[in-house]
């Protein structure tokens, strides 16, 4: 009795810590998101200020690729909504993460009680 | 401080582990800060750098090729630059745009910077306060904590069930009468069943208390007339002993009788007795009462076994034995007449002094508040919830009888015993209550043990001791003229 509840708990622990990297990796994809969305805002805002007489590179792989003026800063601007909604995204996806993570704490506690339980009767009887 | 000490070591660990935690993050701070200021010194040298790049035409460099070779070479273009924007995006620009832009990530520093600082001060004072907490904590230092045992007060102040008698004779009777009277109700009806036979002092309610006290009061002041009149040290023994058991069975009301208010005070509590002697006198007391008026509380560290109502039969067997000598001494007593009556000067001689002539022999009368029979008592605590502190009260109070004996000024051997049967009913109030004078208790140190008292505790017992000592006070103001006799008694027992 007391090494079936130990084996379920063993279960629930595993998935429990995979929840928990879960939670992380959602975590730092949204704090990554977080840093991009700033540079974003400050390449808009550098774009803003230039002129249109300044060719607008961008680099893709090794290559600088001209753009226009106006191009780039469209590109950036969508760029920073994407950014946006991915942020979103990831934020929701975050809550719900720990939610089951909570849900799955308390149900890991309560078996860990019963668990300790068993293992207190299976020694007294013992 | 047993406890104290666990919890400042707990707390110690906390403590210590929050302000590790609280300087790590100002040593992160530092860091970002240190970043923050390599990057503002990087532009710092890019902006003069691009200043003075337009200066000339071109240059003249060394251009590195790869890792190992170097070219000699020429710079030009020299207002033109590349300006990485952010997110893969370049800008060409002359070098005082350059600048502007170098200029605005200038900024965007500082600010990143600024904050920094800022979360670094913030947690620099915490660490500062969480190392006076340690301190505090630690009992080291310049702090003090200065922590008071609530429990202990609010026992001292309710008495409530709790007996924290720190007293041997002080809270115990009356948490003792407290809980008797809280749990009457409760327990009437189980202890009736239980043990009406045995139980001289058959369940009473508290209503029937109530009205035995007034009855009592009435008696008593009757009987104080009379032996205001007669003797003066009469009465003394009878209260005492009947109050004892009275005061079991009215816990809060026996004050009633006297001024005192019927609260749970121990003002009361040395009023108890006289008016709990008086009006919870059971049949035999109030006979009793009549030839006895006058109560002499004679404030004496006797053996107080302060177990009175304990529902326990260790009560009952100490009861008896006072009885057994209150008896002798009654006998004594009364042979000697009033003359030591009214020389009640330790509560034994109240046990001499209250003695029920029956069949012609002076029955010493038995306090209420111990039950020969009683198992279950009414009047006495003996709810099972308070078995335990019951049994606590009878150890305190058997440790308080002890020591009283040692401080007892009782000539008599008998009033030692006779005395604990009184003192049960209020330990503290007894010693107190009994004199007009406040008697240092020293079993009050050795019931600590006793008590599960923390030495806070210590204090109140003291205050109350004080508290009944005043109260003692009180009772003899009822009582005049007994007080002035007792005074007298004990002047010249003095």
């Amino acid at each position: 009795m007391a090494e079936a509840i130990q084996k379920k708990l063993k279960l629930e622990v595993e998935k429990y810590t995979q929840m928990q990297k879960d939670v992380s990796k959602s975590v730092s994809a949204r704090q990554k998101l977080e840093t991009q969305l700033a540079e974003n805002n400050i390449v808009k805002e550098e774009l803003d200020l230039l002129d249109a007489k300044n060719t607008v590179y961008k680099l893709i792989g090794p290559v600088l690729v001209k753009q226009d003026l106006d191009e780039a800063k469209a590109t950036v601007t969508k760029r920073l909504e994407y950014i946006n909604g991915e942020i979103q995204r990831y934020e929701t996806l975050l809550k719900d993460l720990e939610k089951k993570s909570d849900q799955h704490r308390e149900l890991l506690s309560g078996l860990q009680q019963e668990f300790q339980k068993a293992q207190g009767m299976a020694v007294g009887k013992v | 401080m047993a406890e104290k000490g666990k919890m400042s070591n707990e707390h110690l660990g906390g403590v210590a582990r929050f302000r590790e935690e609280q300087e790590k993050v100002v040593k992160d701070c530092e860091s970002r800060i240190q970043h923050w200021k390599n990057l503002s010194g990087d532009y710092e040298a890019l902006n003069d750098r691009l200043k003075t790049l337009p200066d000339q035409l071109s240059y003249d460099i060394t251009v590195p090729f790869g890792p190992l070779a170097f070219m000699p070479g020429k710079l030009v273009h020299t207002n033109e630059v590349t300006a990485l924007l952010g997110d893969n995006w370049f800008a060409k620009c002359s070098t005082k745009q350059a600048q502007k832009i170098v200029d605005h990530r200038m900024k965007y520093v500082k600010s990143e910077m600024d904050d920094l600082s800022k979360t670094m001060k913030n947690f620099e004072a915490r660490v500062g306060l969480t190392k006076d907490l340690e301190n505090i904590s630690s009992g080291k230092g310049d702090y003090i904590d200065i922590r008071e045992d609530s429990r202990i007060i609010e026992a001292a102040v309710t008495k409530g069930r709790k007996r924290i008698a720190h007293k041997p004779n002080s809270k115990p009777k009356l948490d003792a009468i407290l809980d008797l009277k809280e749990e009457e109700e409760e327990e009437e009806e189980i202890k009736v069943e239980g043990g009406d036979t045995e139980r001289r002092i058959s369940t009473i309610t508290e209503e029937e208390l109530w009205a035995r006290l007034d009855e009592l009061e009435k008696l008593e002041q009757q009987q104080d007339d009379q032996d205001r009149l007669s003797d003066n040290g009469d009465m003394n023994g009878e209260e005492s002993s009947s109050s004892e058991e009275e005061k079991e069975a009215d816990a809060a009301p026996p004050v009633n009788g006297q001024s005192v208010k019927p609260s749970w005070t121990p003002a009361p509590h040395s009023k108890k007795p006289p008016c709990k002697d008086s009006i919870a006198e059971e049949d035999d007391e109030e006979e009793e009462g009549h030839d006895l008026p006058t109560i002499l509380f004679s404030h004496t560290m006797e053996p107080k076994k302060v177990r009175i109502n304990t529902g326990k039969n260790t009560m009952l067997k100490f009861s008896e034995r006072k009885e057994q000598h209150s008896k002798k001494k009654k006998k004594n007593g009364l042979n000697n007449g009033h003359h030591e009556l009214h020389k009640i000067t330790t509560p034994v001689d109240i046990y001499r002094l209250f003695v029920d002539v029956k069949n012609g022999e002076p029955i010493p009368r038995k306090s209420i508040l111990k039950s020969r029979s009683r198992e279950n008592s009414v009047c006495s605590d003996t709810s099972e919830s308070s078995a335990a502190d019951f049994d606590e009260r009878r150890m305190i109070g058997r440790s308080f009888s002890h020591e009283d004996t040692t401080h007892s000024d009782t000539s008599d051997g008998l009033t030692e015993e006779d005395s604990p049967t009184a003192v049960p009913l209020h330990p503290a109030s007894r010693f107190e209550a009994f004199s007009g004078t406040v008697v240092e208790k020293d079993p009050m140190p050795t019931a600590v043990p006793h008590l599960t008292l923390a030495p806070p505790a210590l204090p109140t017992i003291m205050e109350r001791k004080q508290e009944e000592v005043a109260s003692e006070v009180a009772p003899p103001q009822e009582a005049p003229k007994r007080v002035s006799k007792f005074k007298a008694a004990r002047l010249q027992q003095k």
